[in-house]
């Protein structure tokens, strides 16, 4: 690997250099001492690399491949011929062979010119983009404010912790059976106790918009502990002294807030958001065990739907899962392009 | 084999206790082939998806499939099944036919070449259970109801009398989410008892792309209006002369939840499977109280305007037995499948589990101490096969029936009026019955 003191003359002056194989007696070796810090790095990110093609893009590509042919129920072989983007097409155009659809809005001549073609709740890319925005949102604001409690020094602490934590050890699918049963009209008191309140339906599991909000408030629940968790490793980091200083320099707690404590748990912040936003964006689990699918369908439920529906339908199942992939990663892209400039980096 | 736990849990037993692979032995299985079960979960949906995986896969292990009558032709239809029609003996075909239930056999045939693919194991059927004494002691004779049952009419009178004299919460419990039991099974069967059909009547059951698709004829929009009135009462879109008996929370209820109310002395009525006889018909349950009948209806079969629709129905559940053609011991498999379409294994079957056997007959013949409470109601079972209505369990069902338990749990819960909901459905099924017509599949 080149470095400055090779260049600098360990070996030597320029005419004193010898030809790299009698350096080392190897190539190679040689050709790697040669190379830039960078160049080296990469190199030695290669097999990495390489792994990382092999078991996340080779599937990724495949399936594209696969969006690409005809749906075939019947035979053996369980595609069709080449039809270029027409699966596309169809679940962008509200027109796949799909319960539920990817996207479904068509375009009007009057203000707004565009119009649903399905309910909002029924349609998973807006299904999931809400779940996703809305989640994370109140989640880092409620796990922010978690944290700082937690943050703080006071008697019986150690029990805060745990009451706050452990919503985030509780099973996916327990979590789910838990607002199930609260909603279900004949066990538990959810129902009656929101209805009387004039905000939900008399049976809100069957109701896309109030099993949207049962699911976003079950999520909500169990992860700002994540948040917290994560926020709360960030809060730890800041050195105390500075606080101390602000304080004789006469700033106000919330110019402590936004002068010292916010930048410097900014890196942790913005990674526990785009871990969440990422699970969020996949969400299916919670869906699956509370309201199901066909009431709340989130990207993931389509792919699911679509594969293992019954009609063999892998082509639209392809699709959906590629436009589910391209979706997450546009978003994962905005975080990155958005923060790329933030203290402490974003990757 | 892959089997539920309730399968798998009386194919073997210790010593000299009976089970399946003792009965199975005893009709002439060699007895060096032991039947071992791959046991999965009950639910059908995820058992479609395991048998999917690996008959996609070509998998084998295992060599036969148990497969949900509502989902083999989509099998037999991508060759993943093994044509018994080529491979059993004609006197055990000839057994089979003439004796199985007729609707589930279709369930198991190829619609295409009619060729029998899967044996049924057993057929399940819908019935309407009520508590007898609690309607009589309303003012109503419930005599004959069993084989003969009431018009919707009478029975939603009935049952909310009989609720409100005896201050239950709930008057009739059925299933109305939005899930496959709601377009397979119980609208299917309310829509049978108004005279409507998906696919006008009965003779266009297993032939999808080229049939009519009758959804949103007025008997279809009828059978959801009354359901809305049970539901709502008298609110929009409902039909006079029909009482509010549900609860609004069926359209969010399966089968168990919507049982549990009945067992538990809360309702006067629940629509459900054979299980639930048994397992309320007991003396520690309802014992005698319990009655037990097939759907009431609203049109006569004779008024209806397509073939063997109208008047009383039950929907067609049950499994049937494939072998998987990439089996490494087919030759055991269809031995083992022959062994079943004997008198004696539907009978051990019927005892062991409470199962009816595909030849509706034997359950009249099974003592009543051995099956329970079933075998008090061998002449509604009987009535039940005779209206026994499938789903159209064609490769396309999946998707359709998707799109059907959506619509009409919508309509069911109000938020779109019955006619704009099936509107809507028909178009939709139209486009996908136009997926065979073009591109043949």
């Amino acid at each position: 690997m080149a470095t400055d003191t090779d260049t600098d003359g360990l070996i030597g002056g320029e005419s004193e250099r010898r030809p790299d194989r009698e350096r080392t007696g190897n190539a190679v070796i040689n050709w790697m001492e040669g190379l830039s810090e960078a160049a080296y790095a990469y190199l030695l990110l290669l097999p990495a690399f390489a792994l990382l093609t092999l078991i996340a893009f080779y599937p990724m590509i495949r399936t594209f491949v696969t969006s690409l042919r005809a749906n075939q129920t019947r035979g053996l072989d369980p595609l069709g011929g080449f039809v270029g983007i027409e699966n596309y097409v169809d679940i962008l155009t509200g027109n796949a062979r799909l319960a539920r659809q990817f996207l479904d809005v068509g375009l009007t001549s009057s203000f707004p010119f565009i119009e649903l073609g399905t309910p909002f709740f029924q349609q998973a890319l807006f299904v999931t983009l809400g779940f996703a925005v809305i989640s994370v949102v109140v989640e880092t604001v409620i796990g922010f404010g978690q944290a700082y409690v937690l943050d703080q020094e006071f008697t019986g602490r150690r029990w805060v912790r745990v009451a706050i934590i452990l919503p985030w050890a509780v099973p996916i699918v327990i979590q789910g059976m838990i607002f199930f049963l609260l909603f279900q009209p004949t066990v538990g008191f959810g129902s009656d106790l929101m209805q009387s309140l004039g905000l939900f339906s008399a049976t809100p599991l069957a109701n896309s918009r109030d099993a949207f909000i049962i699911i976003l408030v079950a999520d909500i629940w169990k992860s700002s502990a994540f948040m917290a968790l994560l926020i709360l490793a960030g809060l730890q980091s800041v050195d105390r002294s500075l606080y101390d200083v602000a304080r004789v320099a006469g700033a106000s707690p919330w110019q402590r807030f936004k002068l010292i404590t916010l930048p410097l748990v900014m890196p942790a912040l913005l990674v526990a958001m785009l871990f969440r936003t990422m699970d969020a964006m996949r969400v299916f689990g919670l869906i699956e065990s509370t309201a199901g699918c066909t009431t709340v369908p989130s990207l993931s439920c389509l792919v699911v739907e679509a594969m293992f529906g019954g009609t063999r339908i892998y082509a639209t199942a392809a699709a959906v899962a590629f436009a589910t992939a391209l979706v997450i990663g546009l978003i994962i892209g905005v975080y990155v392009l958005l923060f790329r400039d933030t203290e402490g980096g974003m990757y | 084999m892959t089997a539920a736990s309730d399968v798998a849990g009386i194919m073997h037993s210790d010593g000299d206790e009976p089970s399946i692979q003792q009965a199975l032995w005893d009709a002439g299985l060699d007895e060096d082939i032991r039947v071992e079960i791959q046991t999965v979960v009950s639910d059908s949906a995820t058992r479609m998806q395991t048998t999917q995986s690996a008959l996609e896969a070509g998998r084998s292990p295992p060599d036969i499939h148990m497969m949900d009558s509502g989902w083999t032709v989509p099998f037999i239809l991508r060759n993943q099944t093994v044509n018994l029609t080529e491979r059993f003996p004609d006197e055990t075909l000839q057994y089979v036919n003439d004796t199985y239930l007729e609707a589930i056999l279709e369930t198991a045939r190829d619609p295409q070449s009619d060729d029998l693919h899967a044996l049924p194991l057993f057929p399940d059927l819908g019935f309407t259970l009520y508590r007898q004494d609690l309607i009589e002691d309303a003012g109503y004779n419930t005599d004959g109801w069993g084989t003969d049952p009431p018009r919707w009419e009478e029975f939603s009178a009935a049952v909310r009398d009989a609720r409100d004299q005896a201050g239950l919460d709930y008057g009739y419990t059925t299933q109305a989410a939005a899930y496959e039991g709601l377009s397979c099974c119980t609208f299917n069967e309310v829509m049978t008892s108004w005279g409507g059909a998906y696919y006008g009547g009965v003779d266009n059951l297993f032939t999808a792309g080229d049939r009519p698709i009758t959804v949103s004829d007025q008997r279809v929009i009828d059978a959801i209006r009354m359901m809305r009135s049970f539901i709502a009462g008298e609110e929009e879109n409902t039909l006079d002369g029909y009482p509010q008996i549900c609860p609004s929370a069926i359209v969010q209820w399966t089968e168990q939840q919507s049982l549990n109310p009945f067992a538990g002395g809360d309702a006067v009525s629940n629509r459900n499977w054979s299980y639930a006889i048994a397992e309320t018909g007991t003396e520690d349950g309802f014992g005698e109280n319990l009655g037990v009948m097939t759907r009431p209806y609203a049109v006569s079969r004779q008024e209806a305007q397509y073939s063997d629709v109208g008047g009383t129905a039950a929907a067609l559940g049950g499994w049937n037995l494939a072998v998987s053609p990439f089996s490494n011991r087919e030759e055991e498999a269809l031995q083992v499948l022959e062994a079943f379409a004997n008198r004696e294994v539907m009978l051990s079957v019927f005892r062991l589990g409470g199962f009816l056997p595909p030849n509706l007959d034997l359950v009249a013949e099974a003592d009543a101490s051995d099956v329970g409470p079933v075998a008090r109601y061998a002449d509604v079972v009987k009535s039940a096969s005779e209206n026994a209505i499938p789903r159209p369990a064609t490769d396309l069902w999946p998707e359709q029936s998707a799109l059907i338990y959506q619509a009409v749990n919508a309509a069911y819960r109000g938020v779109q009026a019955p006619e704009v909901a099936m509107n809507d459905l028909e178009s939709e099924l139209e486009q996908s019955e136009a997926e065979v017509q073009a591109n043949g599949n």
